[in-house]
């Protein structure tokens, strides 16, 4: 028991020698250097992978812009097409000379056939709040019935042509009784997308 | 300013953990800071074991750039960084033993071992000191690895048990018997050394 007590001392005094050995010094700056060196090698990458990301980002983000203005545009097309489903003609005018006056006469060839003398509208259209029209006025353009709804237009040409008293009514206006068998010579102002806004009779 | 603040919290106090999440953000202070802590118990650990100061600088280099590399392999609820870093260095260490003297890794045998029986009690009072520290040096570095690695873990590091087990990857038990062991050689070398004393001494 004395040797085993005695190997216990000695083992605890080759111990407290053995513990004073630190860590050599000059390990450290070689292992900060292998540190500092793989954190650099490491580095380049991610900032290759932060680039990528960056633009897989800007596209993804004009992508989805431009997703956004198509499909605005598209819920804007059904409405235009919806509204040009209404009873009507669809109209292809052409701009009128610079004056702006409406010069154009019908044409001889046929009743429904458009006379496309169109020209620019100035001023605003008499505001109509009933779907009934009113014909009180023979110079004056009153807006259609079946326009409601259409967005505004950029641009308005006017384009004449006869047509029967009784088609009024496809355009939501009420006619007249005597003038329910009659041809009518009549302006219709006309938005760029060809639908018609407003109409004036002429004759 | 975060530098500051960063240097602030990478202190002494700081614990393992806080220097190993730290070290795995990419900080070179809390790098340095876990080898100041951590260096020498590795350094000693593979000094006394390979009994070569370059080999033992090397192994130590290469238990950091391993905690370095293999960083994210660390799992703080299994076990202290002290005992990780000692297991990588352990097997660090037998890859260098099996490449040095293949022939002393396999002289340790567990049955063999068993069988020492310790000589009879001599006059320790005869020995001096100084002579019985220098056998019981020499004799811990005649031991095989396995017994010489389980006195320097258990008895000059004093590490626990348990500490050591998990150094080694082996059950507790199997470290109380290896130490078992690797004393009751030392204690037949001691007593050898102290009967030669007292024989020379008459």
């Amino acid at each position: 028991m004395t040797t085993e007590r005695e190997l216990d001392e000695i083992l605890a005094e080759i111990g407290r020698q053995h513990r004073a050995t630190g860590a050599p010094g000059r390990l450290e700056s070689a292992l900060l250097a292998a540190v500092d060196g793989r954190r650099s090698s490491i580095e380049k990458p991610r900032m290759r992978l932060r680039w990528v990301l960056a633009a897989a980002v800007l596209l993804l983000a004009a992508g989805v812009t431009a997703g956004v203005i198509w499909q605005a545009r598209e819920v804007h097309r059904p409405q235009s097409q919806q509204a040009g489903a209404v009873p009507g003609l669809q109209f292809r005018p052409e701009p009128m000379p610079p004056s702006g006056r409406v010069t154009g006469r019908q044409s001889p060839r046929s009743n429904s056939a458009l006379t496309r003398r169109g020209g620019r509208v100035r001023g605003g259209l008499r505001d109509s709040s009933t779907k009934k029209a009113t014909w009180n006025s023979l110079d004056e353009f009153v807006p259609l019935p079946v326009s409601e709804g259409l967005p505004t237009a950029a641009e308005l040409s006017v384009v004449r042509m006869r047509l029967r008293g009784s088609d009024l009514q496809q355009y939501g206006l009420e006619t007249p009784a005597d003038a329910a068998g009659q041809t009518l010579l009549a302006e219709f102002v006309v938005g760029e997308d060809g639908l018609p806004r407003a109409i004036r009779i002429v004759r | 300013m975060f530098e500051r603040l960063r240097r602030r919290r990478l202190d002494g106090e700081s614990s393992d953990e806080q220097l190993h999440r730290a070290a795995r953000a990419g900080s070179s202070e809390a790098m340095a800071e876990l080898y100041r802590r951590h260096g020498g118990l590795v350094y000693r650990f593979t000094l006394r074991m390979s009994g070569n100061a370059a080999a033992a600088e090397e192994i130590t280099q290469e238990v950091f750039l391993a905690l370095l590399t293999q960083i994210d392999r660390f799992d703080a609820g299994r076990g202290a960084l002290s005992t990780w870093l000692c297991g990588i260095a352990r097997r660090q260490l037998w890859k260098y033993l099996e490449r040095r003297d293949a022939a002393a890794m396999f002289e340790f045998d567990e049955e063999s071992a068993a069988e020492l029986q310790c000589p009879s009690d001599g006059p320790a009072e005869l020995l001096l000191r100084g002579e019985a520290v220098a056998a019981v040096r020499a004799g811990l570095d005649e031991l095989p690895p396995a017994l010489r690695e389980v006195v320097i873990l258990c008895s000059l590091e004093e590490m626990n048990y348990e500490q050591a087990a998990q150094v080694l990857s082996v059950p507790v038990g199997t470290v109380r018997s290896r130490l078992h062991r690797a004393k009751a050689r030392l204690a037949g070398l001691l007593r050898r050394e102290m009967a030669n004393t007292e024989r020379k001494r008459q």
